[in-house]
C-alpha cells in the first residue's frame, strides 16, 4: 500500500492505493513502498518544517538551492499535496539613485534654507542666485529647490530675493527623515502622504512584492516520517533504462528544445526525376500508357516517318547528332517503300509531295534522335509491339538530344515529354480539351492555342500559358493532329493528336530554378540538388 | 523562323488602309501568324512567322494576307499575264547538278526606294527559306533593257541562254566590283562568291546564263553589273535557276505577285529545254512560264465538320474559303464535297487537310470550345521504367543523392581519365558510339558507363560537405555492330560513396542492400579493374551473371580528379535485377 495520501501523485502509477504488479525485471526496485521524488524537490521538502513558515528565501539558504529552482520544486510539492504555499504581499520601498544622493549632500530645499541662513536671509532678503551659488546648487536641482522651498514653507521668494523663515525646522523634515532611514534598511516611520509625495519626486519607488512561505502538510510529514528517496536525473533514455524499468524512476535532463540541430542529410531522388514522376503520374491517370524505345535510331523513325523533307533544315547536319556507325539494317521494306512514296507523290487522291530529294540511304542513318516523336512513329506502325486500334494514349518522358548552344536555358540533350491520343474523328476541339486538362494538373489554366506550322501536323498549335508566380505569357508546347502523310503510311486509319513539350521547361516553372545547368549533368551542385524544394 | 521586315508606310499603301496605326497592324498581324519581333535600324518592323506561308515573306504578301483579312479581297485572284516574246533557250552544256531554269519579264514597274528594298528583301528571304541558302533555288533580277535578246534566228524574238561555262571560262563584271573576272575568279576574289562557292566549286561546269553580249549572270552567285537593277529600271528580267522545276516556279511565282501588286504587267516566258538537256519529264521540254495555273483539291464537308469539331453550314464553309483567299464550288450530294481551287502563290497546300486548317483559321480557332475526348483508355508504366524507379528508390533509401548526367561525354573523360582503355573486356571498356564530326570536344561520344559521370560530379563538388553519397540509374551505350542500330543500350545502375571512412565495404554493404531489396543472390569473386585498387576489385555477380564491378576507386583517379577523399563504388547491369 502506498501510505502516501489520497491526491493524486504523479510518481505514483495507481491512486487508488494498489500496488502495481511489479514488472518482472525490476524486481529490487519495486519491493519499496518509499516515495521518490527528485532530489531538488526531496531537499525542499526536508528543509520545510510542519509548524513554522518558511520563506523560499531561508529555504534557499538552507538547502543551497537557487531560490527560483526553490519555487519550483515547492509549487510541485504543492501539487503532490505534500507542502502548502502561502503568498504574502508586501509593499517594497526603495531608493532612487537621486534619493541616495539627496542621503549623502541632503535635499536641495534643505540646502537652500542652511545657505540662507549663512547668508542672514532670515534678517534681510538676500538675491536669489547668491543663495543658490552659496548652496552650491547647479542645474534643475535649483528649480526642485526652489519649488520645495516654498513649498515646505522654509521662506519665502519675491522678486528675485529670498528669505528664510528662521522657525523652520528643515531637520525635522519628515521627508529627509523617510529617506535616511530607507538607506538604513529601516521601514520609515512616515505617513503615507509623505511616502505620496516623495513617490512623485522620484526619489523613492514603491512597488508591491510576494513573499512564499511553506509548511509541511500531513501527507508531507507522513512521506518524511516513512523515508523518500531521491531519483537520479539522466541524460539519456538507455536500452539499459528501458529494459530494467528504471525509467520510471529517473528524471530526464532538460534540453534547450529552441536550439538549432545539424541537419540530417539523407539520398533525395532527382528534382528532375521527381518532376517527370509528377508528370507521369499525371499522364497514367489520364490514361496513357508509357512508350521505350531507342535513343539512337533510323533518321526514318526520326524523321521520315514524321514527313520532314529530307531537306529540312532541322535536318542538316548542323542540328543533329550523327552517330559514326553503320546504317539500320532493319526497317520494313513495305514501309520505307510508303513513306517514300507520300513524300515524293503525296498521300491519298489529292495529295502532293514535297519537291525535295528523298534517298534510302539517308532514312537508314542512325542518329541521337532529337525527339522522341521517333517513339510514337514506332508504336503507331506497330514496330514496338501490337498493332494498335482506336482508342489509344500513350506517353513517354524521355531524353531526346539536340545540337543547340550551352546556355541558361537550352541543353545538348533535356527530356522531351511527348503524348498522343489516337481516336476515331478526334477534334481540334478534342486536342484543346485534352491539354487543358493536362496543364491545369500543374496550375496553368486559360492556355492558349496559337495556330503555328509543324511539317508533320495540320492544323498545329503552339500552347501558351501564364507563369504561376511571373504571370509572363510562355510558351509551354507544340501540338497538332498528325498530318495523313504521317499516319497513312503507318497504317493508321484514325486520328491522332500529340503533343510535345520540354520536361526543364515545366521543371524550372515549378522550381524557380533560373540555370538549367544546376539541374542536370555532371556540372551539377550538390548542394543545390540536396536543397531543392520538394515539388509533388 | 522567317522574319519579314515590314514598313508601315508601304503596308498602308498597299492595304488602302491609310488610316491604320502601327499598333493595329501589329494586333490584326498577330492574328494571322505574324509576331511583331521588334525593329530593324531603319525603323521596319520585323514579324516572324512560321515557314509554311512563304508568299508572306514581302510586304506586298503580307498586304495580300491583311487585304483577305479585313474582307477588301475574297477568292481566289489571278493576275493578267502577256504572251511571251522572250525564250530562255537550255543548253545542253548546262550542269546536270543544276538543270532547271524558269523566269518572266516583267514591264511598267516603278521602283522607287522602298519597293527596291522589298524586292531585294523578298528575294533575299526565299533564297534562305524555299531556295534552301540558293542550293535549291536562286533567283536573278535584271533590267531587261541592259539586255541584249539573241534572235535564234533571223527575225525569230530574242532568247536568252542557260548554259556551262568553264570555271576559267568568260569573265564578267559581277556586281560589287569594278574588274572583270572569270567565274573561278569570283569563287576566290569576290565576297558574295566566296560565300556560295561551296555551292558550284565542285562542279566541271559552272551554271551561267547569257545572251548576245556575253555572260551576264551567274546563278546561284552572283549577277553581272550590266543588268543591275536600279530605281531607274522599268523593265525586268527574273530568272530563277535550282535542282527543282516546281520549286523555282513558285519562287517565281511569289516575285511575280509582289511585283504585280504594285502595278507590273507580268509578260511571259518560254523555257526551252535542249535534247541534252535534263528536261523534266514531269513538264515537258518547252514550257511557258510564270505557271499561273490554280491547284484543285477536293474536301468533303464530313471532314471539315469532325476536324473542327464544329457543325457548319456550307455557305459558311465556303465563306471562309474565299476570305482565305481561295474559291470553293461545292455539289449538293448526300456528301457535300467542295472543289477548291487554289492560288499559285501558296507552297503549302500539300493536302486537303491543309484546306481544313484554312478554314480553322478563316472562322478563328479561338471561337472553339475545348471539351475533354469522351474515350476511355487505360494508363500504366513502362516496366523498364518502374524498375528504374524503384531501384531509385532503393538507393536513395541508403541515402545516396540520386544524380540526372549528361549521356553524351567524351573520350577522355570516358576512358583516359578513368585509368581505362576502350576495347577493354571490363566495365565501361566497350567500343565508343561516336559522334559524327562532333563540335565539341566534351561531346564526342555516348557514356559506356556511368561511373566516370559520378567520378566528374564529385570532381565538381569538392568544395562542397562530406560524406557525398551519390548514385544514378541511367542510359549507357557502346559498339555493337550486332544490333539494328549498332548501338548496345543499357541502364547501369552505378554508385560511388565518397567520404574519409570510404571503403570497399561500405560499398558492397549498400550494394548487398540494393540487391536484397529485389531478391537477387549477390557474390563478388575478384577481379581486376584498372580504375579500381588491386585486390580490393571485384567483379558484381548477381544470380551467377557476371554484370559488373565494385570496389575502392584507384589513387591514380581519384587524384586526377582533384579528390582528397576514398571513393568506394559500384556499377551493373540494371536488367540484373529484373
Amino acid at each position: 500500500m502506498w501510505t502516501v495520501g489520497e491526491e493524486p501523485n504523479r510518481h505514483a502509477p495507481s491512486r487508488d492505493g494498489d500496488v502495481p504488479e511489479p514488472l518482472p525485471t525490476s524486481h529490487t526496485r519495486m519491493e519499496t513502498t518509499r516515495m521518490r521524488l527528485p532530489e531538488r524537490q526531496l531537499a525542499v521538502l526536508e528543509a520545510a518544517s510542519a509548524t513554522d513558515e518558511r520563506t523560499i528565501d531561508e529555504i534557499a539558504t538552507e538547502t543551497g538551492l537557487k531560490p527560483e529552482t526553490v519555487v519550483g520544486a515547492a509549487f510541485d510539492l504543492r501539487d503532490e499535496g505534500l507542502l502548502s504555499v502561502v503568498e504574502t504581499a508586501a509593499e517594497t520601498l526603495d531608493l532612487t539613485d537621486e534619493g541616495r544622493r539627496y542621503v549623502d549632500d541632503g535635499l536641495p530645499e534643505t540646502r537652500l534654507h542652511r545657505a540662507g541662513l549663512a547668508l542672514d536671509a532670515d534678517e534681510s532678503a538676500v538675491s536669489m542666485g547668491r543663495v543658490i551659488g552659496e548652496a552650491d546648487l547647479d542645474g534643475p536641482a535649483v528649480d526642485i529647490a526652489l519649488s520645495n522651498f516654498a513649498r515646505k514653507g522654509f521662506g519665502a521668494i519675491d522678486a528675485g530675493e529670498l528669505t528664510v523663515d528662521p522657525d523652520a525646522e528643515p531637520d525635522a523634515d519628515p521627508e529627509a527623515a523617510a529617506l535616511a532611514a530607507l538607506a538604513d534598511g529601516e521601514t520609515p516611520e512616515a505617513d503615507d502622504a509623505v511616502l505620496e509625495q516623495l513617490d512623485s519626486r522620484g526619489l523613492v519607488d514603491r512597488g508591491e512584492s510576494v513573499t512564499r512561505s511553506v509548511t509541511l502538510t500531513d501527507d508531507g510529514v507522513d512521506a518524511l516520517m516513512t523515508g523518500v528517496e531521491a531519483t537520479e536525473t539522466v541524460s539519456e533514455l538507455t536500452p539499459e533504462l528501458l529494459a530494467s524499468g528504471e525509467w520510471r524512476d529517473v528524471e530526464f535532463s532538460e534540453y534547450n528544445v529552441e536550439a538549432d540541430a545539424p541537419t540530417t542529410r539523407g539520398g533525395r531522388k532527382h528534382v528532375l526525376r521527381r518532376t517527370a514522376d509528377r508528370v507521369k503520374d499525371v499522364l497514367v491517370g489520364m490514361g496513357f500508357q508509357e512508350m521505350e524505345g531507342p535513343h539512337a535510331d533510323s533518321d526514318f523513325w526520326i524523321n521520315d516517318c514524321l514527313f520532314m523533307p529530307q531537306d529540312h533544315p532541322a535536318r542538316t547536319h548542323w542540328d543533329r547528332f550523327a552517330l559514326d556507325v553503320d546504317p539500320m539494317d532493319e526497317i520494313p521494306e513495305e514501309l520505307i517503300r510508303r513513306v517514300e512514296s507520300a513524300h515524293r507523290e503525296g498521300w491519298g487522291e489529292d495529295g502532293d509531295g514535297y519537291h525535295s530529294p528523298w534517298s534510302e540511304e539517308f532514312a537508314r542513318e542512325v542518329a541521337l534522335r532529337g525527339h522522341t516523336t521517333s517513339l510514337s512513329m514506332r508504336y503507331l506502325s506497330g514496330i514496338a509491339g501490337a498493332e494498335l486500334d482506336p482508342p489509344q494514349r500513350y506517353f513517354s518522358v524521355e531524353k531526346v538530344y539536340r545540337n543547340d548552344t550551352l546556355d541558361p536555358t537550352h541543353l545538348l540533350e533535356f527530356f522531351q515529354i511527348e503524348g498522343w491520343v489516337m481516336a476515331e474523328d478526334l477534334s481540334v476541339r478534342d486536342l484543346m480539351g485534352t491539354f487543358e486538362e493536362f496543364y491545369r494538373q500543374f496550375g496553368i489554366t486559360d492556355i492558349r492555342f496559337k495556330p503555328h506550322y509543324n511539317p508533320y501536323t495540320e492544323p498545329s498549335f503552339e500552347l501558351f500559358g501564364e507563369h504561376p508566380e511571373t504571370g509572363e505569357e510562355i510558351e509551354i508546347g507544340n501540338s497538332g493532329v498528325f498530318r495523313e502523310e504521317v499516319t497513312g503510311p503507318l497504317g493508321v486509319d484514325c486520328d491522332v493528336m500529340a503533343w510535345g513539350l520540354a520536361l526543364e521547361r515545366l521543371a524550372m516553372l515549378t522550381t524557380g530554378a533560373e540555370d538549367i545547368r544546376d539541374l542536370h549533368g555532371t556540372l551539377a551542385d550538390i548542394e543545390f540538388l540536396r536543397n531543392a524544394e520538394v515539388s509533388y | 523562323m522567317p522574319v519579314v521586315d515590314i514598313d508601315t508606310d508601304e503596308l498602308r499603301g498597299l492595304t488602302g488602309r491609310t488610316d491604320t496605326s502601327d499598333a493595329e497592324f501589329k494586333e490584326d498581324l498577330f492574328g494571322l501568324g505574324l509576331e511583331f519581333e521588334g525593329e530593324t535600324d531603319d525603323g521596319l518592323l520585323q514579324f516572324e512567322f512560321a515557314p509554311d506561308r512563304l508568299d508572306r515573306l514581302s510586304v506586298e504578301g503580307v498586304a495580300r494576307s491583311l487585304r483577305y483579312h479585313y474582307g477588301d479581297d475574297r477568292g481566289v485572284y489571278v493576275p493578267e499575264t502577256n504572251d511571251p516574246e522572250w525564250t530562255i533557250e537550255v543548253d545542253e552544256t548546262v550542269p546536270d547538278e543544276r538543270p532547271y531554269v524558269t523566269g518572266a519579264v516583267i514591264r511598267g514597274v516603278d521602283l522607287d526606294e522602298g519597293a527596291l528594298e522589298s524586292l531585294i528583301q523578298l528575294q533575299e528571304k526565299l533564297h534562305a527559306t524555299m531556295g534552301r541558302g540558293r542550293a535549291k533555288g536562286a533567283i536573278g533580277i535584271h533590267d531587261l533593257a541592259m539586255i541584249k535578246g539573241a534572235p535564234l534566228q533571223e527575225g525569230s524574238e530574242p532568247s536568252i541562254t542557260y548554259r556551262g561555262v568553264e570555271p576559267d571560262g568568260e569573265a564578267f563584271v559581277p556586281l560589287d566590283a569594278n574588274d572583270e573576272l572569270t567565274p573561278a575568279a569570283v569563287l576566290e576574289e569576290h565576297d558574295t562568291g566566296r560565300t556560295y562557292a561551296d555551292l558550284v566549286e565542285d562542279l566541271d561546269r559552272y551554271p551561267a546564263i547569257y545572251d548576245e553580249l556575253g555572260l551576264f549572270s551567274f546563278p546561284p552567285v552572283i549577277n553581272g553589273k550590266r543588268t543591275e537593277v536600279t530605281t531607274g529600271s522599268r523593265e525586268l528580267f527574273v530568272e530563277l535557276t535550282g535542282t527543282d522545276q516546281w520549286t523555282i516556279d513558285r519562287m517565281c511565282n511569289i516575285v511575280c505577285y509582289a511585283l504585280s501588286a504594285r502595278g507590273a504587267t507580268i509578260e511571259e516566258v518560254e523555257v526551252n529545254y535542249a535534247d541534252g538537256a535534263a528536261a523534266p519529264d514531269e513538264y515537258g521540254a518547252e514550257l511557258v512560264r510564270p505557271n499561273f495555273d490554280t491547284d484543285e483539291k477536293s474536301v468533303t464537308h464530313d471532314r471539315i465538320e469532325t476536324l473542327l469539331g464544329v457543325d457548319f453550314e456550307s455557305e459558311e464553309v465556303v465563306d471562309c474559303f474565299e476570305r482565305a483567299g481561295l474559291d470553293a464550288a461545292y455539289t449538293l450530294d448526300e456528301d457535300v464535297t467542295y472543289e477548291v481551287e487554289v492560288p499559285p502563290y501558296r507552297v503549302d497546300v500539300l493536302h486537303p487537310l491543309d484546306l481544313v486548317d484554312d478554314v480553322g483559321r478563316a472562322y478563328g480557332f479561338d471561337e472553339l470550345e475545348p471539351r475533354y475526348p469522351d474515350v476511355g483508355t487505360v494508363g500504366g508504366r513502362h516496366e523498364r521504367s518502374r524498375l528504374e524507379d524503384a531501384v531509385r528508390t532503393s538507393l536513395v533509401g541508403l541515402g545516396f543523392e540520386d544524380l540526372l548526367n549528361f549521356h553524351m561525354t567524351s573520350g577522355t573523360e570516358n576512358y583516359d581519365r578513368m585509368n581505362l582503355k576502350p576495347g577493354s573486356d571490363v566495365v565501361g571498356g566497350g567500343d565508343p558510339v561516336e559522334i559524327t564530326e562532333p563540335y565539341s570536344e566534351e561531346y564526342t561520344q555516348l557514356r559506356t558507363w556511368a561511373l566516370p559521370s559520378l567520378v566528374m560530379l564529385l570532381e565538381r563538388n569538392t568544395h562542397n560537405a562530406y560524406p557525398q553519397d551519390v548514385a544514378e540509374v541511367g542510359f549507357v551505350a557502346e559498339r555493337d555492330d550486332a544490333a539494328n542500330t549498332s548501338v548496345a543500350e543499357r541502364r547501369h545502375v552505378a554508385g560511388a560513396v565518397a567520404r574519409r571512412d570510404a571503403s570497399y565495404e561500405a560499398a558492397k554493404g549498400r550494394l548487398q542492400a540494393v540487391c536484397d531489396d529485389f531478391g537477387a543472390e549477390l557474390e563478388t569473386p575478384r577481379t581486376e579493374h584498372p580504375s579500381f585498387i588491386d585486390g580490393r576489385t571485384a567483379a558484381v555477380e548477381i544470380d551467377g551473371e557476371r554484370v559488373g564491378v565494385i570496389g575502392e576507386v584507384h589513387p591514380a583517379v581519384l587524384v586526377e580528379h582533384d579528390l582528397e577523399v576514398p571513393v568506394a563504388a559500384f556499377e551493373f547491369d540494371l536488367d540484373a535485377l529484373r
